[in-house]
């Protein structure tokens, strides 16, 4: 429920701010699937890491073409935090945001923003009891809604914001 | 010889030359029995040897960590001549070949960095997992990351993912293992390793720019400034540290 909620924010934010501006706002698909480790095969290892890594670069390179100026990844709070059971997840979604860090870095020259925002892993992944810092502890907000801050970062509002991860979960990861 | 690590079996991979070398060294040097993990004999051998002609305790095992079955058999061989695995150290890296983003070819530019770091670091953390829970508090994986994997790469924005996700594995892992008293962490280090020392030929003025933004004022020693971290890391003094980054890089790094 939650994530169809916020699904749809996401498709009224996110539509808004792509018609406004030059951006564009990449959401990896993340394996939502909890998977302890010792029995993660190869293939699992594969759609999991190597999937949302080369599916990204490609992205972000197409956006960079495009003269997309305004470039949003969103990601789950598991990315800094690592997860039990997420160790697959939480290595794609750290390498994206690290991505995002080196993509800012090099495109900052031409004018190009590259950030991350950083969600609930209950926005994302299964089984938030072992996904990250939730743990689900309460945040110090009672909601969280990523579209606003996706929309202030595709606009030129955020245009000296750059490679910077912004954390919209109410509070649960400090 | 006697030490901090006394009777416990460690290996290292990467362990031919730069930083693997390094830690291999400073382990044996506290009593391990080092497995020299490197890919080729030709640079694992002569390490092995010396560690053994300074009286401490090396064998060689060529072992590719991009493949699965070859690090099954050096796991294998390990645990058969020494009887148990205490410490994995996963150091070997390929790639890392400068380029723009925008023009990055997966081929040329991710595959090996992604194949050597991140698969290898599932290699070898899942292959070494039933040895290091069974050695309990005395488990220890020990990844070897980069500052890159922290604050990005201006240079070579495809390194910094790679040595990123081996962090999220360590943090991970970090809570997935520590009913069994495992610890897992990774060391972020600045120090002359082979690839280093070459991008310093290609560009002398590298090694300045790099001293210039290092308070310490120095490039890292792999054995001496690395190796003691790791060996931190290895014993049981660090018993109650574990899903942690330590930046061994002179205080460049200033940021977490």
């Amino acid at each position: 429920m939650r994530r169809q909620i916020l699904d749809s924010g996401y498709r009224s934010g996110v539509e808004a701010a792509e018609n406004a501006s030059m951006s564009r706002v990449i959401r990896p698909r993340f394996d939502p699937v909890a998977r302890a480790f010792d029995s993660i095969t190869d293939a699992q290892w594969h759609v999991a890491w190597e999937d949302p890594l080369r599916a990204t670069i490609v992205e972000m390179q197409a956006a960079f073409h495009a003269g997309v100026r305004r470039i949003v990844v969103v990601l789950p709070t598991t990315a800094m935090s690592g997860g039990a059971r997420y160790a697959h997840t939480a290595a794609a979604a750290e390498g994206i945001r690290v991505l995002v860090k080196s993509a800012a870095r090099q495109w900052g020259s031409s004018g190009v923003t590259v950030n991350a925002v950083a969600v609930r892993p209950d926005d994302i992944l299964d089984d938030p009891s072992v996904a990250g810092p939730s743990s689900l502890a309460p945040g110090a907000l009672a909601t969280s809604d990523a579209a606003a801050l996706i929309e202030f970062l595709c606009s030129d509002m955020s245009a000296d914001v750059t490679g910077q991860t912004i954390v919209v979960d109410g509070g649960v990861w400090m | 010889m006697s030490g901090r690590l006394e009777g416990r079996v460690a290996i290292v991979t990467g362990a031919g030359q730069g930083v693997g070398e390094g830690i291999a060294r400073r382990l044996a040097a506290e009593g391990a029995h080092v497995v020299i993990a490197a890919r080729r004999a030709a640079t694992g051998q002569p390490v092995a040897d010396s560690i053994v002609g300074d009286g401490g305790s090396a064998v060689c095992i060529p072992t590719d960590v991009t493949d699965r079955r070859s690090v099954e058999q050096c796991v294998a061989s390990t645990v058969d001549r020494f009887g148990s695995l205490h410490v994995m150290v996963h150091n070997a890296f390929a790639g890392g070949i400068p380029h723009r983003l925008e023009d990055a070819d997966l081929d040329r530019h991710w595959e090996a960095m992604s194949r050597s770091a991140v698969w290898g670091s599932f290699y070898c953390a899942q292959v070494a997992s039933p040895h290091l829970a069974a050695a309990g508090a005395h488990g220890r994986l020990i990844l070897v990351s980069s500052p890159s994997g922290i604050e990005g790469s201006a240079n070579i924005p495809l390194y910094s993912p790679v040595k990123a996700a081996q962090r999220a594995i360590a943090k991970s892992l970090a809570r997935e293992w520590g009913h069994h008293g495992v610890t897992v962490n990774c060391i972020a280090p600045v120090a002359g390793s082979p690839a280093l020392v070459s991008a310093f030929e290609r560009n002398p003025a590298l090694r300045d720019a790099i001293e210039a933004r290092t308070p310490l004022g120095r490039v890292g020693e792999s054995t001496v400034d690395i190796g003691s971290v790791a060996l931190f890391l290895a014993s049981d003094d660090a018993g109650y540290v574990t899903g942690q980054t330590i930046v061994c890089d002179g205080g460049s790094f200033l940021g977490l």
